[in-house]
């Protein structure tokens, strides 16, 4: 790319940012020039929002600089955001979508004639004036509401450009878009693009990364991992670059013995999953990899119960199992460990002690209901010990721990139900790197147990250390099975097949 | 460490604090403050109003509001003195019940069970139809006591019978029943939510709905039971009240809601859901009791009186306010680990 030349719109350095028991951002650099577009990548909780969020002022970060047209700010808010001419177009547009495209266009700068009433054959005038200089064509007399969304979109970034916009920040702009909508937008920015607009684009696409972006800047776990130009990378790169981890090797034993634990013949939900069968037996870990959309995320919560989980059958420990709701699911013998520990995991404002125990308070409980405070802390202090959780007693809020901890004590609150089954999304997610060797070693530990164990993630290379084999899943269907000690189980192999690559040839 | 735990020992207590200053500053500036006569005064003012708080209380840590209680309250009386009283016509604003006479001992249970109804169908309500707790309870509120209006046709109902009236105005040697029952109905609260299932369940559905379904509770149901604790303890503070006035008046209570919502903040019951403490609640209570009787004893002018209130209310709130943030701090002090409280997105 033509950098060497070109003015450098936004330069963001060494941004850090800390959440309760997250590191969201470590020390992290985005740059940008003039007419470039540039795409950012990476998983949920890679660290994008936030990186955007503190780019907006929304966030406040805890070290790093921005530079945005030669202005350097160390602390800056929304408004200076906005005037230094940063703007957002979220996924879904929002407008006053009851007035009119020119009015939504002219908002605030409304002309009015010598009555001091609004002059509108001014305000279409004028506003139709301003969009053909953008090159669009839009109705400017139809109310928002009634575009598309796609013109929702382009009428978005037009309304930043006319307020002074540098930098658009356009994010997810073409999830549920049919590809004759995405030309269009594609070929608006791309106009854009050519008058020294710059864009930073997100998108879990990677496809239309590579057919618009100049160059990527990958984010994972909140460090930045590179930023290259796009026509130096293949997908199957970019794809290691998003997910590859090079922590240490970790290597264990099998435990799996000869019986089968969990069985699913045949699930099917429409649009998310089809024809799933799998078997898992007693201690055996099975690893379920896939993107955004690929099923494997449904699938876990729809054997819990937080979804519906469709047609088809379930066995477990060869009883029909129907998770109707979460508690059934764990009577039933199948506990889970969701992504979002905060949103589902834990209670964060109660202390560790409660939330270990919390599923199983029918075996605590006594008459009236009362908990045997005695046994209930005995019990906490086991689970605290086995699980190595780090806390200064069991009365510590768990909002207070660090994302390890609070991870081991989502485990211990499943553990404590006994599980046949334990399915766990993403364990290792938001977690420092000696807290996820610490996670592996209780997963081994619950297999050693015989609990037959399903791991949901994308972390191929934590996958290969910890289980036993692992299915890939692609649009709905698991289109690949890997087994460890295959000379075809490589982590290459793997994420290609992630991709779709094997399956669907060049897409 | 030592300094972030003392500043922690003195947050906690720091309700108890401001109600020892207000006590100190009602003792220098009025005179019959100080006596025995007083104090079971202000016990008695917290006595409806704590017993209406405790159901408030346990409905906010569950994450909703409860603004029927003051509507379930005026019912209930107007039912029950129209239930025991002989039938008599209206004159002055004045009239009997509808001549049934029943027993006091068919008529408390009554008020229970109708209270406790209320709040079954409030939980039912937010619940299973996911109708807005805050809008739900209001209309609730309105119905009830327009229900109360229709069967006393506005009027009063004098005369409770003796046996009624035992827990509103009985005495045991120099303390008013009302007084010992209310504090023993907290105490029992304050270790039921401590150390139950119920109130473990309560405090996680109050802090995160999702987490605690995933725990496996079912949140609909505790939130369901939070209401008809609600109800109930609006059924038991009717009896309370009607006992003490021997009087039914349609808009008994009035106002005595938002009242409850003060006093279970005031104590640290956060109206987001999920914490505070029953004992707190009561502290709350206690400081709103204090500062009715005191300014009341000071002669403010009545003009005034619920302005001050108000003020004294929000200074309150206030210091509560900044006490979360002073914890934070103190928490960074004395754990390296901690790190502020912030929720994430």
């Amino acid at each position: 790319m033509e950098t060497t030349s070109v003015k450098t719109v936004l330069r963001m350095q060494g941004i850090s940012k800390a959440f309760p028991g997250v590191q969201a951002l470590t020390d992290v650099s985005l740059e940008v020039c003039e007419g470039e577009i540039h795409g950012l990548v990476g998983k949920n909780g890679a660290g994008k929002s936030t990186l955007m969020a503190v780019l907006m002022g929304l966030q406040r970060p805890d070290a790093g600089s921005l530079e945005i047209d030669g202005h350097i700010f160390t602390t800056w808010s929304p408004h200076e955001a906005l005037t230094a001419g940063v703007a957002y177009v979220p996924q879904h547009v929002t407008m006053m979508d009851s007035l009119t495209v020119a009015e939504n266009i002219l908002a605030g700068e409304m002309p009015i004639n010598r009555f001091g009433v609004i002059d509108w054959n001014k305000v279409f005038a004028e506003s139709e004036k301003r969009l053909n200089m953008l090159g669009l064509n839009l109705d400017v007399r139809e109310r928002v509401e009634g575009l598309g969304v796609v013109e929702q979109t382009m009428m978005a970034i037009a309304k930043a450009l006319f307020s002074q916009a540098k930098l658009i920040i356009l994010d997810e702009p073409t999830a549920a878009l049919p590809r004759a909508d995405i030309d269009r937008l594609f070929n608006f920015v791309r106009s854009l693009k050519k008058t020294g607009v710059a864009f930073i684009y997100i998108s879990h696409h990677l496809e239309e990364v590579f057919e618009i972006c100049d160059r990527v800047t990958i984010l994972r776990n909140g460090f930045l991992v590179a930023t290259r130009d796009v026509s130096s990378l293949d997908a199957a790169e970019l794809i290691r670059l998003m997910v590859g981890e090079n922590i240490k090797e970790y290597s264990r034993v099998t435990a799996r013995q000869p019986e089968d634990v969990l069985v699913i013949q045949g699930l099917t939900r429409r649009g998310h999953y089809e024809d799933v069968n799998l078997v898992v037996q007693k201690g055996e870990v099975v690893g379920i990899s896939g993107l955004e959309g690929s099923g494997a995320p449904s699938l876990g919560k729809a054997l819990f119960g937080l979804e519906p989980m469709g047609i088809g059958s379930i066995l477990v420990k060869g009883k029909p199992f129907v998770p109707s709701s979460p508690r059934h699911s764990l009577d039933q013998g199948l506990a889970y460990l969701p992504q979002d520990r905060y949103r589902y995991g834990l209670v964060s404002l109660r202390p560790v002690r409660e939330n270990i125990t919390y599923t199983i308070l029918d075996r605590l409980a006594m008459l009236f209901g009362f908990i045997n405070a005695p046994q209930e802390r005995s019990l906490v202090q086991q689970y605290i010990d086995q699980l190595g959780v780090i806390c200064p007693s069991q009365e510590q809020r768990v909002g207070l721990l660090s994302g390890g901890n609070q991870q081991k004590v989502v485990f211990a609150k499943l553990a404590a139900t006994k599980p046949a089954v334990l399915v766990l999304h993403e364990p290792t997610q938001g977690i420092d790197v000696r807290a996820k060797l610490d996670i592996y070693r209780i997963v081994d530990e619950l297999s050693a147990q015989g609990i037959a164990i399903v791991i949901i993630s994308t972390e191929v290379r934590e996958l290969l250390g910890v289980c036993d084999r692992i299915l890939v899943m692609y649009e709905g269907k698991i289109t690949r099975e890997f087994k460890i000690g295959d000379p075809e189980t490589t982590p290459d192999n793997i994420l290609l097949a992630i991709e779709g690559g094997n399956n669907h040839g060049q897409r | 460490m030592a300094r972030g735990n003392w500043t922690q020992v003195i947050l906690d207590r720091l309700i108890w604090i401001i109600i020892l200053l207000v006590v100190i500053f009602f003792a220098l500036t009025t005179k019959d403050f100080l006596t025995g006569i007083n104090f079971i005064n202000i016990l008695l003012h917290a006595s409806v109003l704590g017993v209406l708080t405790i159901g408030q209380a346990i409905c906010l840590m569950s994450g909703n509001f409860d603004l029927s209680a003051e509507g379930t309250l005026s019912l209930v009386t107007v039912l029950a003195a129209w239930l025991m009283l002989p039938y008599r016509e209206m004159t002055l604003a004045q009239a009997g019940g509808i001549g049934w006479q029943l027993s006091p001992f068919i008529v408390i249970p009554i008020m229970l069970i109708v209270g406790a109804l209320v709040g079954l169908v409030n939980g039912l309500l937010i619940t299973r139809l996911n109708m807005n707790n805050f809008i739900v309870t209001l209309a609730m509120q309105l119905i009830l006591r327009g229900i109360a209006f229709v069967i006393s046709m506005g009027a009063i109902m004098p005369g409770t019978p003796e046996a009624f009236n035992w827990l509103g105005a009985g005495r045991i040697g120099p303390l008013p029943v009302s007084v010992i029952v209310t504090v023993l109905l907290f105490i029992v609260t304050g270790v039921f939510l401590n150390f139950s299932r119920f109130g473990r369940e309560l405090y996680a559905v109050g802090a995160n709905k999702h987490a605690a379904r995933a725990s496996g509770f079912n949140p609909k149901s505790i939130v369901t039971k939070a209401y008809i604790i609600g109800g109930l303890s609006a059924g038991l503070a009717g009896w309370m009240l009607l006992g003490r006035l021997q009087t039914s008046v349609p808009n008994l209570g009035q106002g005595m809601t938002l009242e409850t919502v003060a006093a279970a903040v005031i104590g640290g019951v956060a109206l987001s859901g999920g914490s505070g403490t029953i004992i707190g609640a009561f502290a709350g209570v206690l400081l709103l009791s204090v500062i009715a009787d005191g300014l009341n004893l000071m002669s403010v002018n009545p003009f005034w009186v619920d302005g001050v209130r108000g003020l004294i209310i929000l200074v309150a709130l206030l210091l509560e306010a900044q006490k979360v943030r002073i914890r934070v701090h103190a928490a960074r002090a004395s754990s390296p680990d901690a790190q502020p409280e912030v929720v994430a997105k």
